[in-house]
């Protein structure tokens, strides 16, 4: 009975490290930067490290949904761009439309890759890295088209306010990104649908024998993928004040970092989108804290890539046994 | 039959052959849980060796601890006399001792050559595959075990059963003499089980000892010669296959008396049908399959592997296309067309294989149970995770489901119990007619049991149950009638009381 | 007054000329010339692409021009090199994405005969081309830290954003930036890094460089306008007035220039697209066609502030333009 009890206490304890693992990496993490440097723990930076995760964010948001089904997207710098360019075309110059025109047009453009994205993958079996590889790159391409390689200026302080403002100081983006956090939440831990997208992450073929529309489920975590990504571009374009045909180049890797940061299995139908906020706060805090500590370039770029590979290092050290 | 507290030297007529293998007092323990107390195992050359247990009794623990994977806590294994401890699969390899696992592992772009020398290729100055020397190598190696294979095909081209004896063959190449087989049979239909078994015949001939394991109690009297029991991580018992009989050897196997399992048939044939199923066909699979499920039956269907009868129940249940064909159910016409259409007229399919087709192994038990009638635990969109968890406690103690807890991951359960999960989804929506495709596959004989009885009491209650089984004993002993398939088509009929194995096994062949 | 009509009779002398040209042409095909620019999806490079497109020599089908993209990648732009070699171009134009990486692929055309011409950005190996003809952009760095210094003050602290490391014009302009400071010894830099030539990146370093100093930064030194707008959002969002930090980037983009008119940004250095991208097509032509008369206004003897000197000049400057509060009204008037 003992023996039993003491056995108990030290499984207690390596379950605690394997389960929160991430968590734990992050609350060190943040401890480091709060004792190396005297501004990172204030509440000016706290928000400016927030503001700085939201568009990175939003992207994971979505890809943590792509990624539990096992699939992967390449896209969604390029769709970034391209939504940006448009939504930024309705409210420039002086005929500037409401800015909610812009934001809705976004994320239309983005849903609309999203759907060619989920068209292929899902009802014509190409493998999803190809099909958001070529998007990748046609996407891009169409921006380049649309705003002719030029950068688009002079946008609406209505639409700026998107990424510029605050509400009870509290910066717009911030607020989007923990409105997309939510609904995220909620949609996969207690929605029929959510559930849908892990069964089919976890079996494709046990999902479909269980009744389950496999093929719609694909075709949506993409289209819903390129949804935010629109919106992601909506949000970028707001803080640089202009749709930037070269935006968003390498976003696709910041956030597939995040999520496999968070623990989300590549191999689909395992992973939590609360981990993936903490990998989305991990990526934004090494940056801040880094920078405000004078760190050369060429040292983050190091610390950077060892600090993700050691906080993924941790989460799998449970798994290590069964390998 | 001997009792453990007997000294193992002496039993029956071992020792008459010299012994290649043996293992005392070996034990293992995993975070404080001991998964192996006490095995134990006399191997002889020349001697098939069946090693019995149910699942969690330690089998797969001592297998591992004897191919290096593991290293044990105590005890000793001593081969040809002389104590041995490897420390990987490598070490094993080079001491002689070889395992075929259940899933193989082979190449298959490759040839048999070349996959019987990968890694070890015959060279020429050094650099470059001497292709001609390794495929007479292959084809005298090949013919030496009396195996039909010709050196050249690729092992994409062959059958599992032809797959297995390729590794068998890579086994014998490196010398191996002892040879462990996990499980050979459970993808592979009954022809090539005979061509597995000839092969084994060949090798005991020519010295080899062989430790076999199976669920299947059918094989273990055919092929083996000594037997031996493990249960709850203990050696219990081991003898001469002569000397006991099936049912001892499955009230070893459980640790208590279990009848040989035979259901009564329904007395009546007449009862109304509640599947119809007309002309159905698909192109190079089946062919105008006929057949009615009546209320309250079990149905089985029995077949060779690629005989169309797993493939005409997954056209049935919507899970891959058909040609043509008509359904009715309760006398009208229905359309099935996908799974859904299916669970939503009340069928419900347990398929072949549960960890290709079954489950989804990283997720919880609580998320398989109720994947297929999520709607049903819905309040405005969101899941009523009480109304689901409660549903789940009903299902976990019907089934009486070994789980720590619902939010356990399926891939840690005992294969008895994930194939009792598997049953428990497909039941969720309370189907009237359940597909069962080989439903106790690498399944221990406990919950077999377990398995037939709900059959029973799911017919009872006035559903029917189609299924699907390639051991004859299972097939005979659970069915009302059984059809059976032969090359796409139904060879013929039989009623279950009156069917016998030759029967049975004339048919489909 | 005076110039437009010089160039009146300059126009007047062409449409004179023309028939004459047109005859020589008229005997070969028109010529070709590839250009390989770093990258279309930079302001600049579009810029650039899009003045050349307008130089007279096309127009009247003495050449034709056609643009080929780097894609911002060494291995293309060596690619392309190939593909203008294959073609028998007559002349290439090269802007490098990297100033080395360019040396070998340029070897590579010249043994093929195919004269080159720089622009822009050069590579190392200056002695490989014909002609080049590109903005000092050691001057532009000397130019940046001087503007921000004197408005700053000598013992200012400042902040230095940096474009993507390597590339020949964060090489020099950081030279440049450097010679100042080495005559300035008590100007401190707080921080330095590297933002990427991005917006988008260049707002976040400004944050985190503010959260560190607050507003002991006195100056910010932009290796671009993209970053030095980029610093201006960080500003703001910091909470400073714009405009309180003197702010100075490079090359002369639209919401850089419109930054500097509403005061925000203290001073961007134009870069001279049309300069160096039509006058480097006048330096292939003129190594093509025997006594070749320069068509762009840059050159002096079309009324510009450059000296053509015959063509005979290996190495063409074209001069920074210093855009502040003074002037931009005029430039974005002909931008």
């Amino acid at each position: 009975m003992k023996a039993a009890e003491s056995g108990r206490r030290e499984w207690g304890l390596a379950e605690l490290v394997s389960r929160y693992g991430i968590v734990i990496s992050f609350l060190v993490l943040f401890l480091i930067l709060s004792f190396l440097s005297n501004n990172f723990l204030t509440s000016n930076n706290l928000v400016n490290v927030l503001r700085q995760v939201s568009i990175n964010g939003v992207l994971a948001v979505g890809m943590t949904f792509v990624i539990l089904t096992a699939g992967i997207d390449l896209s969604i710098g390029s769709i970034l761009a391209l939504a940006g360019a448009v939504a930024a075309s309705l409210v420039t110059g002086g005929d500037a439309q409401p800015a909610v025109f812009a934001v809705i047009a976004g994320v239309l453009v983005g849903t609309a890759c999203g759907v060619i994205n989920g068209g292929l993958i899902a009802y014509f079996s190409v493998p999803p890295f190809v099909a958001t590889l070529g998007l990748l790159s046609v996407a891009r391409g169409a921006t380049l088209l649309y705003s002719g390689g030029r950068p688009i200026p002079n946008l609406s302080p209505e639409f700026r306010w998107l990424g510029q403002g605050a509400v009870l100081g509290i910066p717009v983006p911030v607020i989007i990104f923990a409105i997309v956090f939510a609904i995220a939440y909620v949609t996969l831990r207690y929605s029929v649908y959510g559930r849908r997208v892990y069964a089919v992450g976890g079996n494709p073929r046990s999902a479909k024998t269980s009744g389950i529309n496999t093929r719609g489920i694909v075709f949506s975590v993409y289209a819903l993928m390129g949804g935010l990504a629109g919106l992601a571009g909506v949000m970028l374009t707001a803080r640089t004040t202009s749709a930037l045909p070269q935006a968003g180049i390498g976003y696709e890797l910041d956030a597939i970092a995040a999520v496999v940061i968070g623990g989300t299995s590549l191999t689909g139908g395992i992973g939590r989108i609360t981990y993936t906020l903490v990998g989305v706060l991990i990526i934004g805090m090494i940056s801040n804290g880094l920078d405000l500590m004078g760190v050369s370039s060429y040292y983050q770029q190091i610390i950077k890539g060892s600090i993700i590979v050691l906080a993924v290092l941790i989460d799998r050290s449970k798994d290590r046994g069964e390998l | 039959m001997i009792s453990s507290e007997t000294p193992l030297n002496d039993v029956g007529t071992m020792g008459a052959a010299p012994l290649l293998l043996s293992a005392d007092a070996v034990s293992k323990t995993f975070n404080k849980v001991a998964a192996l107390i006490d095995g134990r195992i006399r191997l002889r050359a020349g001697t098939v060796n069946a090693l019995c247990g149910g699942n969690g009794a330690g089998k797969s623990t001592f297998l591992n601890i004897l191919m290096g994977l593991y290293r044990r806590d105590a005890g000793v294994i001593e081969i040809k006399g002389s104590e041995v401890e490897f420390a990987s699969p490598a070490e094993a390899l080079a001491g002689g001792v070889a395992i075929i696992t259940q899933e193989l592992s082979p190449f298959l772009d490759m040839t048999v050559a070349e996959n019987l020398y990968l890694g070890r290729e015959q060279r020429r100055s050094r650099l470059f595959v001497d292709d001609r020397k390794m495929i007479t190598d292959a084809e005298e190696l090949l013919a030496r075990l009396k195996f039909p294979l010709p050196p050249t095909a690729r092992l994409r081209d062959l059958s599992v059963a032809q797959a297995q004896l390729v590794e068998i063959a890579k086994a014998i190449s490196r010398q191996s003499e002892i040879l462990i087989m996990d499980e050979p049979t459970s993808a592979i239909g009954e022809r090539e089980t005979q061509i597995l078994f000839d092969a084994i015949r060949n090798l005991t001939a020519q010295g080899v000892g062989i430790i076999y394991v199976s669920h299947r109690l059918t094989e273990i009297f055919e092929i083996a010669d000594d037997y031996t029991v493990f249960r709850d991580g203990r050696h219990v018992d081991s003898g001469s296959i002569k000397d006991i009989d099936r049912l001892g050897l499955i009230r070893s196997i459980v640790g208590r008396d279990l009848l040989e399992h035979r259901r009564r048939p329904k007395a009546d044939g007449k009862a109304e049908p509640v599947i119809e199923v007309k002309g159905f066909s698909r192109r190079g699979k089946f062919e105008g399959i006929d057949l009615t499920l009546h209320k309250g039956e079990i149905l089985g269907l029995y077949g060779l592997l690629g005989s169309g009868r797993s493939e005409f129940v997954n056209s049935l249940y919507g899970t891959e296309p058909r040609d043509s064909g008509e359904i009715r159910l309760d006398g009208r016409p229905a359309q099935l067309k996908t799974p859904a259409d299916s669970i939503r007229a009340g069928i419900a399919l347990v398929t072949e294989d549960r960890k290709q087709t079954g489950l989804s192994l990283t997720a919880s038990v609580a998320h398989n149970v109720t994947v297929a009638n999520l709607p049903h635990y819905t309040r405005v969109g969101f899941l009523d995770e009480r109304a689901e968890r409660r549903s789940v406690a009903d299902q976990v103690k019907r089934f009486s489901i070994k789980v720590a807890s619902f939010d356990q991951a399926v891939q840690k359960l005992s294969g008895g119990n994930q194939q009792k999960v598997v049953l428990a989804r497909c039941l969720d929506p309370k189907p009237r007619i359940l597909i069962c495709d080989e439903p106790t596959r690498g399944v221990d004989e406990g919950a077999k049991r377990e398995i037939y009885a709900f059959l029973s009491a799911f017919v009872a209650e006035g559903n029917s149950v189609l299924m699907i089984s390639s051991e004859v004993p299972e097939i005979l002993g659970n069915s009302d009638r059984i059809i059976v398939f032969r090359r796409g088509r139904i060879a013929g009929e039989v009623i279950g009381g009156e069917a016998t194995q030759e029967m049975l096994v004339h048919l489909a062949s | 007054m005076r110039v437009n009509r010089r160039l009146m009779l300059q126009a007047a002398g062409v449409a004179v000329a023309l028939p004459m040209l047109i005859a020589t042409a008229a005997s070969a095909a028109p010529l070709r010339i590839a250009a390989i620019v770093q990258s279309l999806n930079t302001e600049y490079n579009v810029l650039w692409a899009d003045a050349a497109k307008e130089h007279p020599a096309l127009a009247d089908g003495t050449a034709t021009l056609t643009i080929l993209d780097g894609r911002q990648d060494v291995l293309t732009q060596s690619n392309l090199f190939d593909t203008a070699i294959t073609e028998k171009y007559d002349a290439i134009i090269f802007i490098p994405v990297d100033i080395d990486a360019g040396n070998e692929p340029l070897e590579r055309a010249r043994k093929a005969g195919i004269p080159v011409f720089g622009s822009n950005t050069v590579v190392s190996k200056t002695e490989l081309y014909d002609a080049y003809i590109n903005s000092n952009d050691v001057e532009a760095g000397e130019m940046l830290a001087k503007a921000v210094i004197d408005k700053a003050g000598d013992d200012a602290k400042i902040v230095i954003l940096e474009g993507m490391i390597g590339q020949s014009a964060q090489v020099q302009r950081f030279q440049g930036i450097q010679n100042v400071l080495a005559g300035k010894p008590n100007v401190t830099v707080l921080g330095q890094n590297t933002a990427n030539w991005s917006r988008a990146e260049a707002i976040t370093l400004m944050e985190n460089f503010l959260t560190a100093n607050g507003d002991q930064i006195k100056g910010v030194l932009a290796e671009n306008d993209e970053m030095a707008v980029g610093a201006i959002e960080g500003i703001r969002n910091y909470g400073l007035a714009p405009g309180s930090v003197p702010v100075a980037g490079v090359d002369g983009i639209k919401d850089a220039l419109e930054a500097v008119k509403r005061g925000d940004q203290l001073m961007s250095i134009l870069q001279d697209a049309k300069g160096q991208s039509q006058g480097a097509i006048d330096l292939a032509l003129n190594k093509l066609i025997d006594g070749y008369k320069p068509r762009a206004a840059v050159w002096d003897a079309n009324g510009g502030s450059l000296a053509w000197n015959e063509g005979k000049e290996q190495h063409y400057y074209v001069p920074w333009l210093a855009v502040t509060s003074a002037n931009v009204d005029h430039v974005l008037s002909a931008h």
